[in-house]
């Protein structure tokens, strides 16, 4: 079955599909083994990533007297821990929930609702209507969310969601769908019309072939696609700012108001806000890491 | 982590879309349409509306036709913030996608460290903005940051208030959140290249330099497309890391055009030109998507023909 | 086959689920969907500035009021600074201000009087002299519009002074200076053995335009600004602008600033730490930064190494050397949109909480000078002096100017502060930077 691969340019003609890939992942460090391009630029890179990590991590041991006199980049003589107390007694742990409700609450509905919508218009795309819906996402990729705050604040108190985190949960589903359509109506273009057919032949419904075939051979845009909105949705800042206004609704990005006074920033202070409600999330990743991995480069077999 | 290599064949456009199979799709897109129109469409009507006034974002409305238009388009502010904005667009996009391109490339390879790495350079993205603008701004202090502290008086220059380095500054502080999470994605698609493909080349004598732009390249195509179109359309509404770092300054040296908006609508009450300002955010941003399915969504011709 | 590792009903019910929890959660404790609103004639909302100095003392006067009024309820909410900037025209602008709406007066105020959104509360001050007579007179400058009174001056009076380093002085061998000549005498002084002349917040604009009020009152009086804040067309032509712009630059140019002043950032404190630290000689800023000194700054302020004055005068200059610039108060105005239930409830509370004495101590405990009248019997303690001294500069003072970015409507205050960014940086020309603020005069 394996042929040997044309390797020029665009004549490549045969892939080797029985070798898994984590094998093949060691071949190819052999070949790349001298990349040291790259390998440079990879080392370099995470020094510039962890260098102002480490700067919040050093901060938030240190007191607002002491955070200018010290070097900025050398820990303190006698590290506090005064700044996590503040923190944690400001409500931190309520705010970080908020967020992850506010996250997951808009990203999974957003991403099933983009990933049904994508399929749908390259499935039916000799639609009129579908091909309508897509050019009607298509206007919302540039939504400037300064400018259409105040009309999404008056829809939000008409009906009555003003101060509730359903408020900032909404809005955030419908800026997330034009740019998930697009990545994943691009993605599942790519599916073979012959798996289709074969499913259809199989007598599969539309709705059996959308989960069961092409939900897994578009997972990793799913993945990209989920990834990339609950980030957004996770610092987004402005929708709950304007949409909320009791602390207890507030996300973290809100929560560092608390420190920050009219005049006077309490940078260590939000230092140690920082560091607590990145951790765990850097924890769930090293952990969930694994399986994401494990499930997504199966690839797929015939 | 994951790959962005497309299977076999490419699908063709279906010529002849069954009445029956199409009207069993529509109804899949309802929901998604539904949460569209209502916080998408109708507040973009409204700000369309709201072009076609004048308005202090306080006080009475008043319908004025195309006062705020002609007042907006002839302001030299506009062309100098569209021109900020593609200067942000295009100078992040030629930072971020090479390196992230040479590390993803780097990182498929290397699997002792991977999984650390992998960890580490997903912490930037965590960060919110104004996270990010306390601390950069406190490490380009030029009496107390990071120069200093390293007693590197090169690194003490006057980051954010020339004109010259501020946007600089901004593309790098962007790049340092985001490179990582490109990188991810195409350390991913490097991965499922298949090797068969290298060791052919190896054979044929191929240099490394060859391999990548003949191979890695070409094959990850639609991972540079995908990337690009998040990176592109993310940059045209870029706001809350401008706003908190240098707020369009030193002077509007970064006023890109979300800013720009920004700025005339709840900094000088002007909601009529910013409404107008937005309109044309929307259709640059269409005009944008339109580049990026004609770059993304056509081309018949297969990669990897199957078996 | 096709590998599928999840089956559609684990996906749906997912799905399901994360909205469910989401609207729970969402929809669970909000309790009133706005308090903003109609609803309730019991209770009255307020919004204003978090974090310390200020958010303690006001949470404190609600407190009071609500259990002195038990009947009724006053919910605060407090924001950042630039959040609660937009997020009060937000609130405004869609009909949902909160009963109580707090500002800096002046040009803002302005905006909100023309636009019919502020009470009238010339004939309820008038009605309630002994209320008046509490505040300072010089703070309802900026509380009146057209003549008529539309907000009330409350917490503390915040003039801006010029702070120095009594020990780099001493290190140097120099005197505080007396007056312009003399500060730019300083300079080069200072420059020899390193030391910034002044700190400045160069990012931050605000603090750059503390100078130009300065220098412009110092050198042509009041009048000049006036006529702006009037709308009289080319009132920047005066020469003593040009004379003031062209002061300025030379100050730049001398490299009167420190290195990078353009990247400080006010907020951060960086320019209150090159004071304190030593590596700044002198400092124009707020009296706010007293407090901010004293708990950052280590031993410096409590061993008496700041000193502090008002700005000394311009020679040959117009303006009365008395003259002060700052925040004569802050404000609180009520909603014209609030039902008259809770406007009484408002009124109670300027009439009684924000005028007792606990008010006017917890205010001198934040390190400021309150609003309130005859506080010099309490000031006491370390910060004795300083209190005294501000509160004579802001009692004598002739005329106490607001903030030009306050006083000005936000559309001319924006095109202000960027010509002020610009200036600084030697971008405009003084006579480019006329011309441009004359445009926007009356805007």
């Amino acid at each position: 079955m394996a042929t040997r691969a044309s390797w020029k340019g665009s004549e490549l003609t045969a892939i080797d599909t029985s070798v898994p890939v984590g094998k093949g992942a060691t071949s190819v460090g052999r070949l790349l083994r001298l990349n040291w391009l790259g390998g440079t630029f990879a080392w370099l890179w995470l020094v510039i990533v962890m260098v102002p990590i480490y700067w919040i991590v050093i901060t938030s041991v240190k007191t607002q007297s002491n955070y200018f006199v010290t070097n900025s980049m050398l820990p303190p003589k006698d590290p506090t821990f005064a700044n996590y107390q503040l923190v944690v007694q400001s409500g931190i742990v309520h705010y970080f929930l908020n967020s992850v409700v506010v996250s997951v609450g808009a990203v999974v509905p957003a991403v099933a609702i983009s990933f049904m919508a994508a399929y749908a218009i390259v499935r039916g795309a000799g639609n009129r209507w579908l091909r309508t819906m897509n050019s009607m996402f298509l206007l919302g990729l540039a939504i400037p969310l300064q400018a259409v705050i105040i009309p999404v604040y008056l829809i939000i108190i008409r009906l009555h969601l003003y101060d509730t985190l359903l408020a900032i949960i909404l809005p955030s589903i419908a800026f997330a769908i034009p740019l998930s359509v697009l990545v994943l109506s691009n993605f599942i273009r790519d599916v073979p019309r012959e798996l289709f057919e074969s499913m259809r032949m199989d007598g599969a419904t539309e709705w059996g072939t959308l989960w069961r075939l092409t939900f897994p051979l578009t997972r990793p845009a799913l993945v990209t696609v989920t990834i990339y909105n609950a980030l957004g949705i996770w610092n987004g800042f402005l929708l709950p700012l304007v949409l909320t206004q009791s602390p207890d609704k507030r996300t973290i990005p809100l929560a560092l108001v608390g420190f920050q006074g009219q005049f006077n920033v309490n940078v260590p202070a939000i230092a140690a806000a920082v560091t607590l409600t990145t951790l765990p999330i850097i924890l769930l990743y090293a952990i969930g890491r694994r399986q994401l991995l494990s499930g997504l480069t199966a690839g797929f077999s015939r | 982590m994951t790959t962005l290599a497309p299977p076999a064949v490419r699908a063709q456009e279906p010529k002849t879309a069954g009445r029956g199979r199409s009207g069993a799709v529509v109804w899949m897109a309802l929901p998604a349409l539904l949460m569209f129109i209502a916080f998408a469409i109708i507040p973009l009507l409204g700000v369309l509306g709201l072009s076609f006034t004048t308005w202090d974002g306080i006080g009475a409305i008043h319908f004025t036709g195309l006062t705020s238009w002609k007042a907006e388009l002839e302001d030299p502010e506009l062309p100098h913030s569209l021109w900020v904005t593609f200067e942000i667009m295009i100078v992040s996009w030629l930072v971020q996608t090479p390196i992230s391109i040479l590390i993803g490339v780097f990182l498929a390879a290397f699997k002792r460290y991977r999984g650390l790495l992998a960890v580490l350079y997903f912490v930037p993205l965590l960060l919110s903005s104004v996270a990010i603008s306390i601390t950069y701004k406190a490490l380009l202090d030029p009496n107390f940051g990071l120069g200093t502290g390293l007693g590197i008086d090169l690194l003490n220059q006057d980051w954010l208030g020339s004109t010259k380095l501020a946007l600089w500054v901004l593309v790098f502080v962007v790049s340092w959140q985001y490179v990582p999470f490109h990188s991810l994605i195409y350390q991913g698609a490097v991965r499922q290249i298949p090797t068969s493909l290298f060791e052919a080349a190896q054979i044929d004598g191929a240099g490394r330099m060859r391999q990548f732009f003949s191979i890695t390249l070409p094959t990850i195509r639609y991972t540079i497309i995908t990337s690009s179109t998040l990176m592109v359309v993310g940059s045209l509404t870029f706001f809350d890391l401008i706003y908190v770092l240098t707020a369009g300054g030193p002077g509007d040296s970064t006023r890109a055009l979300a800013l720009e908006m920004y700025r005339k609508g709840f900094m000088a009450d002007l909601m009529g030109p910013a409404s107008v300002i937005a309109v044309i955010l929307v259709l640059v941003g269409l005009l944008l998507a339109q580049l990026l399915r004609r770059l993304g969504g056509r081309g018949d011709e297969s990669q990897l023909e199957g078996v | 086959m096709i590998n599928s590792q999840i089956s559609r009903r684990n996906l749906l019910g997912l799905t399901a689920g994360a909205a469910a929890a989401a609207s729970l959660a969402a929809c669970g404790s909000s309790g009133p969907k706005s308090t903003t609103g109609g609803s309730g004639g019991g209770s009255a909302s307020y919004w204003s500035l978090s974090g310390p100095p200020g958010q303690p003392y006001r949470q404190a006067a609600v407190d009071r009021f609500d259990s002195a009024n038990p009947s009724t309820k006053i919910t605060a909410n407090f924001f950042a600074n630039d959040d609660y900037k937009q997020k009060i025209k937000t609130a405004i602008g869609a009909g949902q201000a909160p009963t109580m709406i707090w500002g800096w007066g002046g040009g803002g105020l302005k905006a909100y009087v023309d636009a019919g959104q502020v009470v009238d509360l010339t004939d309820w001050f008038g009605q309630n002299a002994a209320v008046k007579e509490k505040l300072l007179p010089s703070s309802f400058g900026a509380a009146t519009v057209g003549g008529k009174i539309y907000a009330m001056p409350v917490e503390t009076v915040q003039p801006i002074v010029l702070f120095y380093n009594k020990k780099v002085f001493e290190q140097v061998g120099v005197q505080p200076p007396q007056s312009w000549g003399d500060m730019m005498a300083l300079v080069p002084k200072f420059k020899a053995k390193n030391i910034a002349p002044f700190s400045l917040a160069g990012q931050s604009r605000w603090t750059n335009m503390m100078w130009l009020e300065f220098l412009l009152d110092r050198t042509a009086g009041s009048d000049v600004f006036n006529n702006v804040f009037a709308g009289k067309q080319g009132s920047w032509s005066d020469p003593a602008v040009l004379d003031m712009l062209t002061k300025i630059q030379d100050l730049v140019k001398a490299g009167g600033f420190e290195k990078g002043f353009g990247s400080v950032v006010a907020d951060q404190n960086a320019d209150q730490a090159l004071l304190y630290t030593g590596k700044a000689a002198m400092m124009v800023h707020g009296t706010w930064s007293y407090g901010i000194q004293k708990a950052n700054g280590g031993t410096f302020v409590s061993s008496g190494s700041l000193g502090w004055m008002n700005f000394p005068p311009v020679e040959g200059g117009k303006g009365d050397p008395t003259n002060t610039v700052g925040n004569p108060g802050q404000y609180l105005s009520i909603s014209s949109k609030a039902t008259s239930a809770q406007q009484d409830i408002a009124k109670k509370f300027f009439s009684t909480t924000l005028v007792d004495d606990q008010e006017k101590a917890g205010w001198v405990k934040s390190g400021g000078v309150p609003v309130l009248a005859n506080s010099d019997s309490l000031y006491a303690g370390d910060d004795a002096q300083f209190l005294k001294d501000i509160s004579a500069i802001a009692s004598k003072a002739k005329v106490f100017a607001q903030s030009w970015d306050q006083a000005l409507s936000p559309t001319a205050a924006d095109t202000l502060l960027d010509n002020i960014a610009k200036l600084f940086q030697l971008q405009v020309s003084p006579q480019q930077w006329v011309d441009n603020m004359n445009g926007v005069i009356g805007k």
